[in-house]
């Protein structure tokens, strides 16, 4: 078995071990842990991982169950593709980045994101001027933080993310059912729990 | 003469340049290619586009983008701006 190590992001220091399959089919999950820091992580063959469809969804997927698994953990996510060559390198970038998580960690306590995307109607009787301020007021005012994503085509009419407590998102599904309601020629798609990849932002500098 | 040379030719030059550069963006603008990729995602995830259609313009679109990549590194090269 390979020494390599691909990481998918940080909790509070813990012992984890979880029997699902990650990056590239790999198992088990497990941490290394570093002070009061823990990365999961799985083992990998090759540091430089392919972007793959079921790579980034195995990705996604450990993280999601970290953050649900028993009573749930706040996870710092890394980005797709962080891959070290042993535990000790691992535990170098932990110590570089330890203030990082720390803070990054303690910003995402509890949370999870949620996506939110509106796709118009083929015909564009809906603009994104129509929809956007109404319907980020209502997500607004059912979670803690918004922050919007790139809107990479013309149908998209919005598409943002969301950050809010895990035991929030009962009342931010209840806001998406009346957006569905209220906007019947256009679609919503509601995604998550993801890991709050879009309200964390810490750095590591490739190995 | 220094008029010529140095007025009306240079600003030629670089105006040269630079539309060959942003012909070649167009042309291999592996940006919106990418954006293409993800819609063509998003309207099968909202149902729009059958799996078979889905596979036909993700395979289509992916070797475009992969052509796009190699012919901008082909070029790069070659679209350095001379002052």
């Amino acid at each position: 078995m390979s020494s390599h190590l691909y990481a998918y992001g940080v909790i509070e220091a813990e012992d984890l071990e979880l029997d699902i399959e990650g990056v590239e089919g790999e198992s088990p999950v497990q941490t290394v842990t570093f002070r009061t820091l823990s990365a999961v992580v799985t083992p990998i063959d090759d540091v430089d991982v392919e972007r793959t469809d079921e790579n980034t969804r195995a990705h996604d997927e450990v993280l999601r169950e970290v953050m649900m698994e028993g009573d749930g953990r706040t996870v710092v996510p890394m980005q797709f593709g962080m891959a070290f060559k042993s535990a000790r390198t691992l535990k170098s970038v932990m110590r570089g980045g330890r203030r990082a998580f720390r803070k990054a960690l303690m910003d995402v306590d509890g949370k999870v994101e949620l996506g939110v995307k509106v796709v118009g109607s083929e015909d564009g009787a809906l603009t994104r001027e129509d929809v956007a301020a109404d319907i980020s007021e209502r997500l607004v005012a059912v979670s803690d933080q918004e922050a919007e994503n790139d809107l990479y085509s013309e149908r998209l009419l919005f598409n943002r993310s969301y950050l809010l407590d895990r035991d929030a998102q009962e009342a931010f599904g209840e806001a998406v059912s009346e957006l569905e309601d209220d906007y019947p020629d256009a679609t919503v798609q509601y995604t998550g729990p993801w890991a709050p990849y879009n309200f964390v932002d810490v750095e590591i500098e490739a190995q | 003469m220094f008029l010529l040379d140095d007025i009306l030719l240079w600003p030629i030059t670089n105006v040269v340049d630079v539309l060959h550069s942003l012909a070649v963006q167009e042309m291999y603008d592996t940006e919106s290619i990418q954006s293409d990729i993800k819609e063509n995602q998003l309207l099968y995830e909202i149902g729009e586009r059958d799996e078979a259609e889905y596979e036909r313009e993700r395979a289509r679109l992916e070797s475009e983008l992969d052509a796009a990549e190699r012919a901008r590194e082909r070029l790069s090269d070659k679209v350095v701006v001379q002052r």
